[in-house]
């Protein structure tokens, strides 16, 4: 039995395409996080999928139901809204029974699920309040419950933790999680966080301009991203992107930007390329060696556990010189101190021209 | 120099003379129904306003203006009442309902020519409502509507249409949408989450607009006085002016049945504010809805 599947589904407001042509197919009890930047295109999906936006065209289906003509009450999905949208005017237990009331639910069992839920989502104590006299937290856990107690097929998250304050957001992350496990249901959710998107998703999707990119698990999507602008878009501190050529000579290609000059396979022989290297991937000591670039340290990110450093790489002389980023350990380095620099270019990434992955480049190991 | 003392000072001085505004405001404000209620018990014919009149003497006090008006009238004072809460009620529930479905179409839907018929609503509200006098009468003279209850409900209710309407509308602008959605994915129909969940979130409004369509045909002489022919269909405007509008200097002061009429005229008003109070202040500030 597949969770939510959707077939060439196209929304269009007069002449903007808002999703253009997305086929998606969300396993039962996965949880999917679609993953882009603001205007992608991904709250309108999740619209669509809930039946409060009607696709130009395509079909989805909900537990291989065709829910095309479907109003969203008939579709069977619990929803969860950036802003809550919890009923101003009911105590927070008539919120959370409110759907089960609709479909004269009988009162006992109403009672019953929604302690049951409450219990499950520790909230309790704020049953008899009023939605305007709870914290962010709190209202976030009562759209949960409201959601969960109808028992829904599926359950679509639209950036339900955005409006959290930083430190109830990771603690809310894990708890989402958990309660995922718990319930065994089929999650989609919405988000512009690449840090959660890669935290909660069993498969990330990713949308840019109406379209989606990539579709895998998160470890898939950042060691093999699809494009430029996955790789740069996943993946914290962000991707280093290294502008240079390809040149050939003889049998040897070598990749060359300033400093770096690294042997590569595959590919074409010669013209632009972008290599794209994780901060991680790129070492930072001080003995100098030959296969390490000079460079100096022109600013640092300090995150606590580990720094960001920008590092300037000493160019042959005429050459402009281009930074990267390393993420080193805290406190190792200062600003101003003379370093050495070695791309570990093993998981080096290569992109051509308009930002496509060249699959079949990558660094050749190095001559014995 | 500001010292602490001189701000504490000033502060009190700021204090005293906004108190000192506000309740001349409010004395302005309560003078004329001061000086209706003391007229209203008073014996004296009205020449000028002396002391003797403001400040009556216990013993000065009668109750003939009220007697009058009540037993005295050319119809029964509880026929014209009766008449009048009947306009005034009818136009308040019929209105408001108008209104609400109205306010509902303008906010939530988007349909073409939306726009257009917002703008036409505001510039047809620009018209003095005298002005549909003659119109309204030819038109329900030719339906054989004169003289008869539904034919002057009608208009009353129309006409809250439009400001009660638009009223409705901004109210609901600022109910997020995410709240009839929620609802939707819930279980309701558009129509259902109408009424149960925007409906009562718009309570304050709805207060508000009820009252206003309510005061309107309560307390209306023209379109009243052009409709309605004959003696028990009167309303309490009508009656008001056929009976005491003379100047007549015999007997009790005319001012003072004049004034005892308009009192009791306006006890049901007083009721329905009392009664919606709390509503209609809420209503009045339009705050946005708090809560997520």
């Amino acid at each position: 039995m597949t969770g939510i599947r959707l077939e060439h589904v196209t929304k269009r407001f007069k002449e903007e395409v808002a999703v253009d042509d997305v086929s998606l197919e969300i396993a039962d009890r996965e949880f999917l996080v679609i993953l882009g930047p603001s205007g992608c295109g991904k709250t309108t999906t999740l619209r669509m999928i809930a039946g409060l936006e009607v696709q130009t065209s395509g079909h989805i289906y909900i537990g291989d139901m065709l829910v095309d003509d479907y109003e969203p009450r008939d579709r069977n999905i619990g929803m969860v809204f950036q802003s809550y949208a919890l009923y101003p005017h009911m105590r927070v237990a008539d919120n959370i029974a409110f759907g089960l009331k609709m479909r004269r639910t009988p009162k006992e069992e109403i009672r019953r699920r929604v302690h049951e839920v409450a219990v499950q989502l520790d909230i309790v104590e704020t049953l008899g309040r009023r939605p305007a006299e709870l914290s962010g937290g709190q209202r976030q856990r009562v759209a949960l419950a409201r959601a969960i107690v109808r028992d829904p097929e599926a359950f679509l998250l639209d950036e339900p933790l955005s409006n959290l304050d930083a430190k109830i957001r990771t603690s809310a992350r894990i708890e989402l999680k958990r309660i995922h496990q718990q319930l065994g249901g089929t999650f989609v959710f919405v988000t512009h966080d690449q840090v959660e998107a890669m935290t909660l998703a069993d498969r990330l999707a990713i949308m840019n301009h109406g379209r989606l990119l990539q579709c895998d698990t998160p470890e898939q999507v950042l060691k093999h991203p699809v494009n430029q602008f996955v790789g740069s878009f996943v993946g914290s501190p962000e991707l280093v992107i290294i502008e240079g050529a390809v040149e050939s000579a003889g049998t040897t290609s070598m990749f060359v930007r300033g400093p770096v000059r690294l042997r590569v396979r595959g590919g074409s022989k010669s013209g632009p390329v972008t290599m794209g290297l994780r901060p991680w991937d790129i070492s930072v000591g001080r003995t100098p060696a030959p296969d390490r670039i000079p460079a100096k340290v022109i600013g640092l990110e300090r995150t606590g556990s580990s720094d960001q450093l920008f590092l300037e790489l000493a160019s042959p002389s005429g050459v402009p010189a281009f930074t990267v980023r390393a993420l080193v350990k805290s406190y190792e380095f200062n600003v101003g101190e003379s370093v050495t620099v070695e791309l570990d270019a093993s998981r080096a990434l290569f992109f051509d021209g308009e930002g496509n992955r060249i699959d079949s480049m990558s660094v050749a190991p190095s001559p014995a | 120099m500001k010292t602490r003392r001189s701000r504490r000072a000033m502060r009190l001085l700021r204090r005293v003379a906004t108190h000192a505004t506000l309740i001349v405001a409010c004395l302005f404000a309560l003078f004329p129904v001061y000086f209706m209620v003391v007229t209203s018990f008073s014996r004296l014919p009205l020449e000028s306003i002396t002391a003797q009149v403001l400040f009556p003497k216990a013993g000065s006090l009668t109750l003939a203006s009220y007697q009058s008006v009540l037993y005295h009238s050319s119809t029964p004072f509880a026929t014209m009442l009766m008449n009048s809460l009947i306009y005034g009620g009818s136009a308040a529930v019929v209105g408001l309902l108008l209104a609400a479905f109205t306010g509902f179409a303008l906010s939530k839907f988007n349909f073409p020519g939306r726009r257009t018929f917002i703008y036409f609503v505001l510039v047809i509200s620009l018209f003095p409502s005298f002005v549909l006098i003659l119109p309204f009468y030819l038109m329900f003279a030719n339906l054989h509507l004169i003289d008869m209850y539904i034919g002057l409900i009608i208009p009353y209710s129309a006409g809250t249409i439009v400001f009660s309407g638009i009223l409705v509308k901004n109210y609901m602008d600022s109910i997020p949408d995410d709240i009839e959605e929620a609802a939707l994915v819930d279980g309701l129909t558009r129509t259902g989450a109408f009424f149960r969940v925007l409906l009562p979130l718009c309570l304050p409004i709805l207060a508000l607009a009820a009252l206003l369509a309510f005061i309107g045909p309560y307390t209306d002489y023209a379109l009243a006085n052009v409709f309605l022919t004959s003696p028990n269909m009167r309303t309490l405007a009508l009656g008001l002016f056929a009976d005491y509008s003379q100047t007549n200097s015999v007997g009790s002061s005319v001012y003072g049945v004049v004034t005892a009429f308009g009192l009791l005229m306006s006890i049901p008003i007083f009721a329905v504010y009392i009664l919606f109070q709390r509503y209609i202040i809420s209503g009045l500030t339009l705050g946005a809805v708090t809560g997520k």
